[in-house]
């Protein structure tokens, strides 16, 4: 089914900058990207280009993880970049509740409207039924 | 005098342990006395596993040919209060049981000043590997326990609180193996690898070296003694990384297999709770 997955240990290249850039759990050198973790090796193929607005709005509930404590200024830094994580709930311009229809859009049930949200695919057992 | 039935009660007739043990001193002395000499280049078996205890977030034990065991444990990042890049605590713990033959006074002085030494020397060779930028105002916490020693447990110790860090998916640049050399008192005597526990002790120079193989870098240089002329050291130095680079593989395939069997563990537990949800 899908190919078999390549896992690497830190300090193993992985490949040149010139044929991917480096993401998260990875680090350059020498042009370069040599992997940073021990697990599995992601190549994820989608535009790198993240447009916040698409993402998220004001007052929208969302799930993400803290990936830094960060600096002197005292400021947590949080990541959203993962299938599980992004937006929960969410309410559209008409103040309605929207309901998730894939990964990046959500429309509101009264005006039937989509607007564009990273939407979180919340894993069963965090869900209450 | 009546039964106590909370105790077991040894068998009647007993021999002290020592009776059988005393073929091993006797092989000991045998060996010192100028034995046909082992090849310098020769490196122990060595078996290495990550992912064994549940209770921190990385471990790993690194056994090598000569009976030196040692189990390390990682944690981290915690938050803490001191502003600045992450700082990596390391602490190295002699079992009690580690030696052999009598301790001195259990608790003495000398004997946590030893470990206190082992235990900077083991942040000296990791501080380099960890990517400490990446966990500002954290702590990381590394904790060796050597249970057996068989001469080389620095190194070896070097290699397990490597592995374990990276067990724990903390972000480094590379994995820190350790390789242990000493010389012995003879006058024209050449360097060997990984030492056991009687040549050490009658060791006239030891040394103890940490390289991170992908990088090609020295990230410690530990240890003294009365050696020869420089070049011996240098020489001392190449025999060294040469040992480091022969052990990486193994480590390697190691934590390769922890990483393997923790993705299959989680696999397991998520399709087990979507059936059951």
């Amino acid at each position: 089914m899908a190919p078999p997955a390549r896992y690497c240990v830190p300090g193993e290249r992985l490949c040149s900058t010139e044929e991917a850039t480096a993401g998260s759990g990875t680090y350059t050198r020498h042009g370069f990207i040599f992997s940073s973790l021990a697990g599995c090796l992601e190549r994820k193929k989608e535009d790198n280009e993240v447009e916040v607005y698409k993402s998220f709005r004001p007052s929208d509930i969302v799930l993400a993880k803290v990936i830094s404590l960060g600096d002197a200024q005292s400021n947590y830094l949080l990541s959203t970049a993962e299938n599980e994580l992004g937006v929960v709930v969410a309410r559209s311009e008409a103040g309605v509740q929207m309901v998730p229809i894939s990964w990046c859009e959500m429309q509101c049930p009264r005006t039937h409207t989509k607007e564009f949200r990273k939407v979180a695919r919340v894993q069963p057992q965090f869900l209450q039924t | 005098m009546p039964l106590d039935h909370r105790r077991l009660r040894g068998p009647e007739e007993s021999q002290p342990p020592t009776l059988w043990a005393a073929t091993a001193a006797e092989d000991d002395e045998e060996e010192g006395a100028g034995a046909a000499p082992r090849d310098p280049c020769a490196l122990r078996p060595l078996f290495a596993r990550a992912g064994l205890l549940s209770q921190a977030q990385g471990s790993a034990y690194v056994e090598l040919g000569s009976g030196t065991k040692v189990l390390c444990a990682a944690w981290g990042p915690r938050e803490a209060a001191e502003p600045g890049p992450g700082r990596l605590l390391c602490e190295f713990r002699r079992a009690p049981f580690a030696g052999r033959g009598a301790r001195g006074r259990p608790g003495a002085a000398a004997e946590r000043e030893a470990e206190r030494e082992a235990a900077a020397a083991l942040r000296e060779a990791l501080e380099p590997a960890v990517r400490l930028g990446r966990y500002p105002r954290a702590r990381l916490a590394v904790s060796a326990l050597l249970l057996q020693d068989g001469g080389s447990a620095l190194a070896a110790a070097v290699s397990a609180a490597a592995l374990a860090l990276a067990d724990a998916g903390v972000e480094m640049y590379d994995l820190a193996v350790g390789c242990a050399l000493s010389r012995p008192p003879a006058p024209a005597a050449s360097w060997m690898l990984q030492p056991a526990e009687p040549e050490e002790r009658r060791a006239a120079a030891r040394l103890t070296l940490a390289l991170l193989p992908a990088l090609n870098q020295v990230s410690a240089v530990l240890g003294g003694g009365r050696g020869g002329p420089p070049e011996d050291w240098a020489q001392a130095l190449r025999l060294g990384l040469d040992g480091c680079h022969r052990q990486y593989p193994v480590l390697r395939q190691s934590l390769l297999r922890a990483a393997q069997r923790r993705d299959a563990a989680a696999a397991a537990t998520t399709a087990a709770s979507a059936t059951s949800a």
